[in-house]
């Protein structure tokens, strides 16, 4: 029983930390942010299995988390609110060409890493952008303005 | 039949060409509740730093019997299945004929799970609420330790009397 209890608070407690945790432009782990992922996740394994290493029990653990993902799945899919709360929802960085500063502010990015992401997509300058959106898995999308 | 959500061209659009679906309203509101869990994040952790929750300056205490004689040091804070030590000081007046009676009630085996004792009793006797242990004692004080692990978490009152003088009680939190 303890084993499942663990294994829903772990998943939501998780699922909290890494929501707050701030959207990486580019969408990629950097070193810091492995050291993050692992170390969260082994200290939630220890809790969760505890002294138990039966098979039983890693089984119900691993159930229980699978289940926990599914039911969050379909509540994303359910409702877009629900979504946006787990998942967020789209930031536009650049509006008809004009930097939304409360965003970037906000979201802790820089205009470096908007232009990363435009030179991915043959922008040469930032003036030729005319939307740029921070994506909810935090990869930055460029639509040129001759687009 | 299921019920399902339609699939549609239902994503907001950002100066009606470019189908975003952002929502700054809803993310303001974000920007303010991940604040207030931020703020949360760093009381919890400078409570656990200051030992709120067990293993800390605020965990630690100590008590004396109503007659001063005999010290308990223990943790006020344990936590589930994490090992302590609970240590009792015994003064020269708690040893008669050589021996020391200590009755520990059964809180001490049951929710903290006590593990062994240190040094060995002489004796252990169970009795309806606990246990009496008698250790062989020269004249002086001395001390012993219980090894403990709590199999349950919740709050519990631990009585314990040495020889037949009155039941002192101390209250031990043991979080989850």
């Amino acid at each position: 029983m303890y084993t499942v209890i663990h294994a829903i608070l772990g998943y939501l407690f998780l699922l909290l930390t890494v929501r707050v945790l701030s959207r990486r432009p580019g969408g990629q782990l950097t070193r810091s942010e492995f050291v993050i992922v692992f170390l969260i996740g082994g200290v939630i394994i220890l809790s969760t299995t505890g002294n138990d290493r039966s098979l039983t029990n890693t089984v119900c653990a691993v159930l229980t988390i699978g289940l926990m993902h599914r039911l969050i799945s379909w509540l994303k899919q359910r409702h877009r609110i629900q979504g946006a709360w787990i998942d967020g929802t789209p930031l536009v960085l650049i509006k008809d060409g004009q930097w939304q500063q409360e965003v970037m502010n906000r979201m802790r990015l820089q205009d470096t890493d908007v232009m990363a992401s435009g030179r991915l997509k043959g922008v040469k300058t930032l003036n030729s952008i005319k939307y740029a959106i921070l994506e909810r898995n935090g990869s930055i999308s460029i639509i040129k303005a001759t687009e | 039949m299921q019920e399902t959500t339609p699939v549609g061209d239902s994503v907001p659009k950002v100066n009606h060409e470019l189908a975003v679906g952002d929502d700054l309203e809803f993310q303001r509101r974000w920007w303010r509740f991940e604040r207030g869990i931020w703020i949360l994040f760093l009381l919890i952790v400078l409570a656990d730093l200051l030992g709120c929750f067990g293993r800390g300056y605020f965990a630690d205490a100590e008590m004396q019997t109503a007659d001063g004689r005999t010290t308990i040091h223990y943790q006020r804070v344990e936590r589930f299945s994490t090992p302590s030590i609970l240590s009792i000081r015994f003064g020269p007046g708690d040893v008669h004929d050589g021996k020391i009676k200590l009755w520990m009630s059964n809180t001490l085996l049951k929710q903290l799970g006590n593990q062994r004792v240190i040094p060995q009793p002489s004796a252990s006797v169970l009795d309806q609420d606990g246990v009496v242990y008698s250790f062989d004692s020269s004249p002086g004080s001395g001390s012993i330790q219980f090894a403990l692990e709590p199999a349950s978490f919740g709050v519990f009152n631990l009585t314990f009397r040495v020889n037949n003088a009155n039941t002192t009680a101390l209250t031990i939190y043991v979080m989850p």
